[in-house]
């Protein structure tokens, strides 16, 4: 029964959807005003000069600056020292470059993985909750989501405290004596740990709100035909709501792969990158060597290098779009 | 219906356009007016008394000028001054800590006032003070106050505990906490992992340098029995208080720590402790100090100098009004003063006898007679760029119970790396 209905797409309104031209215009019969035919054009306008301004032109500046020697020296000085490729070749034979680009690859991929799964989880709970646990639930997550990044590092960075932490002294309450002042900042792991249960409860409400909005396009008749037809709760995700979503799951994964390979707030202002640069990903050791040691040229370098890492993890992406523009 | 809102959003932009180009002529407007001074100084440097005097005789010197005075914190301060130098009206006069200075006046970011010494008041310096001040044989800042580390004490706490004098020896200060902490006291003695100026002054006292110089190169000198023995005297200390492994004296201010009244002692200087008698009056009468104790009662040990300088930058507007501001900071009166409310070191030693009176003032300058520094060289500047390897690299893992050995060998590596950085 369920085969039916196949082929019939529901597109989820939460996705990130591409800005539309108002009705009016596009519907508009042919031979309208020249102005009226500009009225599209001018109402984007603000949103490419604030791009353009914003994003484009720093973009630019840095890739320039990538090919320059600039430290305190040259900034103050206003001076110019071209260095040809002398960062990219320094970085891209340097064991420390790469290490921190497969720590950041293997950072994405675990915390993108767990916002995907929880957050799943969670849009799905909410889609099967009553109305008044569901609000409370919608409460909590959108409270999560508007939570301030670096406020919200502060408040995990107390949580996490090895003196006043909450968490230390509850895990010893509970029983786990070894965790009293346990000092989660001096290693690798246990730092990634934390950020990452940081990075997963704020990226989880995206998820989850935006999952339950799609669910809500989804018939009701398709799960119970899907329970009908002997499908337990496994094989409807997989078989109904995975395939009738498909263009959501690909979007947020993708959105959700940007967000966290080019998180730096949380990891920076938690720990540093440290405990000795063992938590450094690419964007806060771009900081580290451009802002930190005043080798803007470097830093520059390195951060130019992470944007055509991100290009290459997205080109999966852009060919599906690409391909879907084609369709059309 | 399209037309109208066609209409309507021209109208929104072009309101827009206008509102912006408003903004941007007020603002030119306001800058090309009025003569204006901006002045920075580093957070704890200048007392709140002191800075509304000096502001109130600039004022009646120069009743045209306006003078702003903002404060800067020490955290990322080299990246601040550096793009406060870039720009084209910088602040005019700052305060640049003393082992920065050299970097500074390599950039050449500072305004050269070798011709202005004399007028200054150069000629009577303490030529230690100046040391920093000075590169390439040309001034590029006047010395304006040193400062040195002392223990500060919770007079309270130690009496409590049954002791009655203040420590002289080393061993005596390990007895001291000891008891103190038998008593009860969880932090005798409050001293967070970084605090590498505390760290310097150990290492001075075991008779190195945190650098040195070898074939015309500098490298990091952690890996030596002296950094041994300092980083382990400074664990022992570390152990008489549940200071964090991993962060520095000021995350969080050890005197707000301090001002808590529960703390015994610690290390720091004379504004840190104003700072806890600021927040927590109750401590006015308690606070006490005492050079950090040498292993003999014949001398107290060495101590890291620190201290600053003020400097005019490069492209001060107004390099004449700044050259004013200079002289009346630098002069007795308000260098004295200076010495005396906040108990710092002045640059004169005629100027000394201000800090008669000043509790911390008079224990610091007789520890100041023992002391040392950074090597004053541009490189050194690097070495204090976040994250500082002496802190990151070594004290942290090393109290965290790595080897000191394979630790100072991964910081004097990084610190090798960045003091032979080009310039």
């Amino acid at each position: 029964m369920a085969a039916q209905f196949t082929g019939t797409r529901t597109r989820p309104p939460g996705g990130p959807a591409a800005p539309q031209p108002p009705e009016s215009a596009t519907r508009r019969p042919r031979g309208g005003s020249s102005l009226a035919r500009g009225v599209p054009y001018l109402l984007i306008l603000p949103a490419l000069v604030a791009t353009a301004a914003l994003l484009a032109y720093p973009l630019l500046r840095n890739l320039v600056i990538s090919f320059q020697v600039l430290d305190a020296f040259q900034l103050i000085q206003h001076t110019t020292q071209w260095a040809g490729f002398s960062n990219y070749t320094s970085e891209l034979s340097s064991s420390v470059f790469w290490d921190t680009t497969v720590r950041s690859l293997a950072f994405t991929a675990v915390n993108v993985a767990l916002i995907m799964a929880l957050g799943t989880a969670v849009g799905l709970l909410l889609n099967r909750l009553g109305k008044r646990m569901r609000l409370l639930l919608s409460l909590g997550l959108v409270l999560a989501w508007a939570m301030p990044v670096v406020a919200g590092t502060t408040v995990y960075q107390w949580l996490f405290d090895s003196q006043y932490g909450v968490v230390d002294w509850l895990l010893s309450e509970l029983g786990m004596h070894s965790m009293a002042h346990y000092d989660w900042f001096a290693q690798q792991m246990p730092t990634f740990t934390v950020i990452t249960l940081m990075i997963v409860w704020q990226s989880v409400p995206f998820v989850a709100l935006n999952l339950y909005a799609g669910l809500t396009t989804v018939s009701a008749e398709l799960f119970e035909a899907a329970r009908m037809d002997g499908a337990g709760p496994w094989r409807a995700f997989f078989s109904v709501t995975l395939p009738i979503l498909k263009p959501f799951f690909l979007s947020t994964t993708f959105l959700e792969i940007i967000w966290v390979f080019k998180a730096f707030t949380q990891v920076y202002a938690l720990n540093g990158g440290g405990p000795q640069g063992s938590t450094e990903t690419l964007p806060v050791y771009a900081f580290i060597e451009g802002v930190g040691n005043q080798h803007y040229g470097t830093g520059a370098a390195i951060s130019t290098l992470t944007i055509v890492i991100l290009l290459v993890l997205m080109a999966y992406y852009f060919r599906i779009i690409l391909k879907q523009e084609d369709e059309l | 219906m399209v037309k109208g809102r066609a209409a309507i959003a021209v109208l929104g932009a072009a309101a827009m356009a206008v509102s912006l180009a408003a903004c941007g002529s007020q603002n030119s407007s306001a800058k090309t007016n009025d003569k204006a001074l901006t002045v920075w100084f580093m957070s704890g440097s200048n007392p709140p008394g002191w800075t509304k005097d000096i502001t109130a005789a600039f004022k009646k010197e120069h009743p045209g000028v306006k003078l702003t005075v903002k404060v800067q914190t020490w955290d990322g301060i080299q990246q601040k001054i550096t793009t406060a130098l870039s720009e084209d009206s910088p602040p005019d006069v700052l305060e640049v800590g003393n082992t920065q200075t050299p970097y500074y006046a390599a950039t050449g970011g500072l305004m050269d006032l070798t011709a202005d010494k004399a007028s200054l008041g150069g000629d009577n310096w303490a030529p230690s003070m100046n040391a920093s001040a000075v590169y390439q044989g040309k001034q590029f800042a006047a010395p304006w106050y040193f400062a040195s580390r002392v223990v500060v004490y919770n007079k309270k706490i130690w009496s409590a505990a049954g002791i009655t004098s203040t420590p002289k020896t080393q061993a005596d200060l390990i007895h001291d906490l000891t008891v103190i902490k038998a008593h009860g006291t969880k932090d005798a003695l409050y001293l967070p992992g970084q605090d590498w100026y505390a760290f310097d002054g150990f290492l001075l006292d075991a008779g190195a340098n945190l650098v040195t110089k070898s074939g015309g190169k500098y490298t990091g000198n952690l890996d030596t029995p002296q950094a041994t023995a300092a980083i382990n005297l400074y664990k022992k200390l570390n152990s008489f208080g549940t200071a964090p492994l991993d962060k520095d004296e000021a995350t969080p201010q050890q005197s707000d720590v301090f001002a808590k009244g529960d703390v015994g002692s610690f290390i720091g200087l004379g504004w840190e402790a104003a700072g806890a008698i600021a927040k927590n009056p109750q401590l006015k009468n308690e606070v006490g100090y005492f050079p950090i104790p040498g292993a003999t009662a014949a001398k107290t040990a060495k101590v890291f100098i620190g201290g600053s300088n003020l400097a005019i930058s490069h492209n001060s507007q107004d390099p004449t009004m700044a050259k004013a501001f200079l002289k009346l900071a630098l002069s007795d009166k308000y260098e004295g003063e200076l010495a005396k409310v906040g108990g710092v070191v002045p640059n004169k030693a005629s100027l000394d006898l201000n800090l008669a009176g000043n509790a911390y003032g008079t224990v610091a300058a007789t520890a100041a007679l023992n002391g040392g520094t950074t090597p004053l060289i541009p490189a050194w500047g690097n070495v204090e760029n976040a994250p500082n390897p002496i802190t990151t690299l070594f004290m942290t893992p090393v109290l965290q119970g790595t080897s000191p050995a394979s630790a100072a060998k991964k910081a004097d590596t990084e610190m090798g790396t960045r003091l032979n950085q080009q310039q």
